[in-house]
């Protein structure tokens, strides 16, 4: 089928859509189009419109110019109270404008219009901008992801119930030229919602993503942000334990009880947004496992207090000698192992106490970017037992669930997948990110998975129903680490150009953003076991300390306000230390609140 | 804004198409498919690098790596590259002819033979493990595994800078104390705004080490000095105490200059060496009192108690390479460091003459001794002059030749052994400084008439050393610019006591030291064709005995400084003395300089205060001070 008759098919089907037959027949005999193309008539809806738009105007390349000018003259203009809605509407025109004018052959007037308006677009927007300009004509379009994913999605706006009618006004006004419009209809979601317009800082904390602000309809199932209720166990070690640290502390044994009097009363109170504990299934606890959790319960009695006045202690752990082959660390829940991920796919175990590491009985975690594939590998007989495969490009990211049993993964074929070590198939299949899943993080309470993806947006599965119950933009970069808060509560995330959200689960907004101290990417977050405390690691070779408890009660606070997130840096600095040229990779707390961090010695710079 | 502008328009050109289109043996590509095909190559090749971005985003990198360019291949079903691996980046050749420009890469023959009969390389260290503290409840400790607590930049741009330091809130960045106590509960509240001053508060740690390495710095034991210099050299996060560091030198440079302590002053001299060393410390804003502090090491008019014995000329030689270090580290066009240096010495060299008679000879004898500046004075002026860099010495010393020939001549002539002996080190280093600077200055033949009608006195002498020098044409060395006198650590005292032979014709006037207390070194051996023009160069230190003979005894506990020289025949004769030596001290006793009364302490106040007695500071000190 040639290009030319594409349009003539176009108003062919037009023509038969609103049954002209008469007129139909005359342009069929006129055109001599043969009768296996005239039943072949089914042109997706949006591209006709397409078609039919850009016909109306391809003689006019220039008027993309002009009605993108006015277009900005009209936001520009437009009061206060709706000028920042309005303005989120520039870039997606923008980006079909370009894209209708090179499936057009208008490709001088697409660089044109690209190297006129490019520049003035939201700097987060910048990288998208190089990587559409490599698109320089109609076949590119086809095969290019990021304009397959402009032109098969629609972007999404939010815009209050007044800016929208000042966009109508407008629109009306534009008749005669009927780009935008076009544009508006074909490619842009706006989602009205009731109430005023938004403030500058409102709209900014939740731009960013590839296709622009999540809508508010779909960020409403309740999330079960609360922690599981602990199964009880009998604690009858405590006893040996008590006497043991009353030896070692004599002077004050008893702060030490009421504090571990505070800790086991807290247990049996039930927190009302927790999911009820068999809302999945999940194992039952071997007696290894009560063994295991009592000590961990007694480790956690003795854990610091942290807070503003009293910093954690940081060890830090440098990979000699590993240059750029170290790629990923991580360090298990009682901080005994400590694995690193090297570029020639081998899996190094340190033991970081003084245990041998042959005979350990230990959770098996580990994790590696590996090809297509996810491996499990056991510590026991430290060989690689099972291989799982489902994923069909690179698998960015693995993580384990806090109970044990699932596991997720996340990588370039933009799904994520839960696994369980019983199947070798994959439970739930989380699909809907428009690009690659960078990062993945198990939630506290396991029911629940957030993904970070390269379409800058963060979003929360639920586990049990396989279905997306959260999807939060703000993020002006990837988000390559997530962290959640230890009450569940809330997530972090750290992004590709060092700056770091806070989300609240609850509602799925933005909570804090931390903005970047430098351009590099933020790659490990850690909280604190009593969650007053968030540390991140940066590429930069520093580790930051925040006050997570200003950032958390503030929040508290504003939620009935619905004011707009604090961007003050300073406020929630606690404190940054620098490493030599080490970049973190990973950072871990152990149960006592020590902050264990890993880094590898990068001499070249 | 430019960049994304370049971002947006990078592609292939039709040139490069062609060219390697050339390159693979295509010679007449059409304009049009080149046209094509640089379009498609440029949209494949910015996809792949968008993929091999991911992966190296992932790696936890910044630098795109070839293995990231392969993986990405690898997504996209096609068969990577194989054969290209390269740690580092390329560089590009460029060459330009027939009005084409070209870049390309160097492809270098390898011989096979050689890398077989080549030893294999050495096994990469295997990926190992080390932890360390990185904080200590919110503390960072200043270990060597930490990043030194303020970097290089930071202190460069605080000094140049001041605002920077008051501007920043509270500080954070520097990860030293915490904010506790008080300040912290203020803050806070956040109920009192108050400003915060720069604090110069010590902790106690750091009095503690100000007071050890100062007294180690100066004291008797040569192993704690080495050990004391060295933590001074390396050791990170001495910033805080800098100023202090600088006010004992500067400091005890004045009273010990007064009272002509030859040893300390060389002890000061060897901490500023040592804190010029580390690599952490930024001394800019301390120039103002260790330059004129190392300037009067070069050329105060007496530095030790005896001119005629004491080996002042190491410390002079010493202190002129330190402020030619100082000159290079931190010269800028802004504080116009090294202008104003070669100013303060080509003034000592000012021929007092000069403005009013070019020709002097006349002049010399007429004016008062006292008005004429010291020999030693000069010595030091040449040799910091020298250590600049030929080019000053050239424009600085070469256009005095003839004036500091007259002083030599008329010291040598004359009476006085302290004159003469300076006399002769003058024209000694004279000589070595200017031979290599006329040799590449002048045309041969070189004719000692010439040189004489050109240089005066010393004219004859230097045209033996330029025609030496001339002869030996690879003779870098024999040009006798080898370092004489080193006073870097480690100096240890050699162990034998017994005196050797450049100690055996030790002058006259010097004590006899007690043998147990003396320490010598040996002479290096200078050519062979002249054995006498060994000039050996020792400076021994003993704690001397109370009869010591010394006319104008200092109180005991301090410092002799006994020097053996040899001279006179060794300036007349030409051949270049590579004289070695070493300085060695012994002392029993402390150094601090005990008729002051202020006591040894680490606050603001100097921990040598002037006494009100105390001479007047060396004129030079003044020449600098504007820097303060």
């Amino acid at each position: 089928m040639g290009d030319k008759s594409t349009p003539l098919l176009a108003v062919l089907q037009l023509l038969r859509k609103y049954n002209l037959k008469g007129t139909e027949d005359i342009l069929r005999k006129e055109a001599n189009l043969g009768d296996v193309e005239y039943e072949n008539l089914d042109l997706p809806e949006v591209e006709l419109a397409n078609i039919l738009t850009a016909h109306h105007t391809e003689s006019d390349p220039y008027s993309y110019e002009f009605a993108y000018d006015s277009l900005k003259k009209f936001v520009e203009n437009s009061l206060d109270v709706y000028k920042y809605e309005l303005s989120t509407l520039l870039y997606p025109v923008f980006v079909h404008m370009y894209l209708i004018l090179i499936l057009y052959d208008h490709n001088e007037h697409a660089i044109k219009i690209l190297e006129k308006f490019g520049p003035e677009q939201d700097e987060y927007y910048q990288d998208d901008l190089k990587r559409l300009c490599a698109v320089k004509n109609k076949d590119q379009v086809k095969g290019n992801e990021l304009a397959e994913i402009y032109s098969s999605n629609k972007f999404q706006v939010q815009l209050s119930r007044d800016a929208s009618t000042q966009l109508k006004r407008y629109l009306h006004e534009q008749k005669s030229s009927p780009i935008i419009i076009n544009i508006i209809k074909n490619h842009i979601q706006i989602d009205v919602c009731d109430g005023p317009g938004r403030s500058h800082a409102q709209v900014k904390s939740t731009l960013g993503g590839l296709l622009g602000e999540a809508s508010r309809n779909e960020n409403r199932t309740k999330v079960y942000y609360g922690l599981l209720k602990e199964p009880d166990l009998q604690i009858l070690p405590a006893q040996i334990e008590d006497e043991e640290e009353a030896e070692e502390t004599p002077d004050k044994p008893k702060k030490k009880k009421a504090k571990k009097d505070n800790i086991f009363m807290k247990k049996p109170k039930s927190d009302p947004n927790a999911p009820p504990n068999d809302r999945i299934p999940l194992p039952d606890l071997k007696e290894n496992d009560k063994v295991e959790k009592g000590k961990a319960l007694r480790e956690a009695a003795k854990r610091v207090q942290l807070g503003p006045e009293c910093l954690p202690s940081i060890c830090f752990y440098t990979l000699l000698n590993s240059g750029h082959t170290a790629i990923c660390a991580d360090i298990c829940d009682d901080s005994t192992l400590l694995a690193v991920g090297f570029n020639n796919s081998t899996i190094k175990v340190w033991t970081l106490t003084t245990v041998r590491l042959r005979g350990m009985k230990s959770a098996d975690k580990l994790q590696d970017i590996d090809r297509e594939a996810v491996r499990l590998w056991s510590l026991q007989c430290w060989t690689c037992i099972v291989v799982y495969r489902g994923h069909v490009w690179p698998v960015w990211d693995t993580r384990w669930s806090p109970h044990g049993h699932y596991f997720a993964s996340g990588g370039h074929d933009r799904i994520a997948r839960l696994w369980a070590t019983d199947h070798h198939q994959p439970l739930r299949i989380f699909a809907g990110h428009l690009s690659d899943i960078d990062c993945i993080q198990f939630h506290p309470n396991s029911n629940y998975i957030a993904t970070g993806s390269s379409d800058r947006t963060v979003r929360l599965w639920d586990c049990l129903t396989g279905t997306q119950v959260r999807i939060m933009t703000g993020h002006r970069s990837t988000p390559f680490t997530l962290a959640f808060s230890a009450c569940g509560r809330w997530l972090a995330s750290g992004g590709g150009a060092g700056e770091i959200q806070i989300w609240d689960l609850s509602s799925g907004l933005p909570s804090a953003a931390i903005p970047p101290a430098s351009n590099s990417p933020i790659h490990a977050l850690a909280f604190s076991r009593d969650g007053t405390i968030l540390a991140s690691g940066s590429l930069d070779s520093t580790i930051k300390l925040w006050d997570f408890a200003i950032i958390s009660d503030e929040n508290i606070n504003e939620e009935n306000g619905n004011a707009a997130p604090t961007q003050k840096e300073d406020k929630f600095l606690l404190r940054s230390y620098a490493t030599k040229n080490s970049p973190i990779k990973s950072l871990h707390f152990t149960r006592r609140n020590l902050l264990l961090a890993v880094g590898s010695y990068d001499g070249s710079v | 804004m430019s960049d994304s502008e370049l971002g947006y328009g990078s592609s292939f050109t039709v040139d490069s198409v062609k060219v390697i289109a050339e390159s693979v043996g295509i010679g007449n590509l059409v304009d049009d498919a080149a046209k094509e095909l640089a379009d498609d190559v440029s949209y494949r090749l910015k996809i792949i690098v968008q993929d091999a971005m991911k992966f190296m985003q992932h790696s936890k990198r910044q630098k795109l790596s070839i293995t990231d360019i392969d993986h990405a291949l690898k997504v996209q079903n096609i068969e990577p590259q194989y054969g290209f691996i390269q740690p580092d980046s390329l560089p590009f050749r460029f060459a330009s002819g027939g009005g084409r420009e070209l870049h390309f890469i160097e492809e270098k023959d390898i011989d096979l033979s050689e890398i077989l009969s080549a030893p294999p390389p050495k096994i990469p260290l295997d990926v190992s493990l080390r932890a360390h503290w990185l904080s200590v409840d919110g503390v960072q400790p200043t270990v060597p595994e930490n990043p030194p607590p303020l970097s290089k930049e930071a202190q460069k741009l605080e000094s140049v800078d001041p605002i920077t330091k008051l501007s920043k809130p509270a500080n954070k960045d520097a990860a030293g104390k915490p904010v506790c106590g008080k300040a912290a509960r203020l803050k806070a509240s956040e109920s009192v705004h108050v400003k915060q001053l720069a604090t110069h508060e010590l902790s106690v740690e750091q009095q503690l080490y100000y007071k050890e390495i100062t007294e180690a710095c100066v004291g008797s034991d040569e192993g704690r000095r080495a050990e004391a210099l060295q933590s001074l050299a390396c050791d990170p996060g001495l910033h805080e105490m800098l100023p202090r560091m600088c006010t004992f030198i500067s400091e005890g440079v004045k009273v010990n200059v007064v009272q002509n302590n030859l040893a300390l002053l060389i002890y000061l001299m060897r901490m500023v060496k040592a804190m010029l060393d580390n690599q952490s410390l930024y001394l800019e804003k301390y120039l103002h009192e260790l330059i004129p502090s190392v300037s009067t090491c070069i050329v105060a008019r007496q530095l030790c108690m005896r001119p005629e014995v004491d080996n002042h000329w190491a410390l002079r030689d010493f202190a002129a390479r330190l402020m030619a270090q100082i000159c290079k580290t931190f010269n800028t066009s802004t504080n116009n460091l090294q202008t104003r240096v070669t100013r303060l010495f080509s003034k000592a060299l000012q021929c007092p003459s000069q403005t009013n008679n070019e020709s002097g000879p006349s002049m010399v004898p007429s004016m008062k001794e006292s008005e004429k500046t010291p020999l030693a004075s000069l010595y030091g002026a040449v040799q910091g002059l020298a250590e600049l860099g030929p080019e000053v010495v050239k424009v600085f010393i070469l256009s005095r030749v003839r004036w500091l020939g007259e002083r030599v001549e008329g010291a040598l002539s004359g009476i006085g052994g302290a004159d003469r002996l300076a006399a002769g080190n003058l024209k000694h280093q004279l000589l070595k400084v200017l031979a290599p600077v006329v040799r590449a200055h002048r045309q041969p033949p070189d004719l000692p008439d010439d040189y004489k009608r050109e240089y005066g006195y010393l004219g004859p002498s230097l045209q033996q050393m330029v025609s030496k020098l001339r002869s030996s044409p690879t003779g870098g060395n024999a040009g006798g610019a080898v370092a004489v006198v080193t006073c870097t650590p480690p100096l240890l005292p050699s162990p034998s006591p017994a005196p050797g032979p450049s100690l055996a014709p030790a002058p006259a006037p010097a004590p006899s030291p007690s043998p147990a207390s003396v320490t010598i070194q040996h002479t290096s051996q200078a050519h062979a064709k002249t054995i006498e023009s060994v000039a050996s160069r020792n400076v021994v230190i003993t704690s001397s005995a109370p009869q010591s003979p010394a006319p104008s005894t200092p109180p005991p506990q301090k410092f002799v400084i006994v020097s053996s020289q040899q001279k006179n025949q060794v300036f007349t004769n030409t051949q270049p003395a590579s004289s070695a030596g070493h300085i060695v001290m012994h002392s029993s006793q402390p150094t601090i300089v005990r008729s002051q009364n202020a006591p040894v302490s680490v606050v603001a106040k100097p921990v040598f205060a002037r006494s009100g007695s105390a001479q007047q500071p060396p004129p030079e000190l003044d020449d600098l001070s504007h820097l303060a």
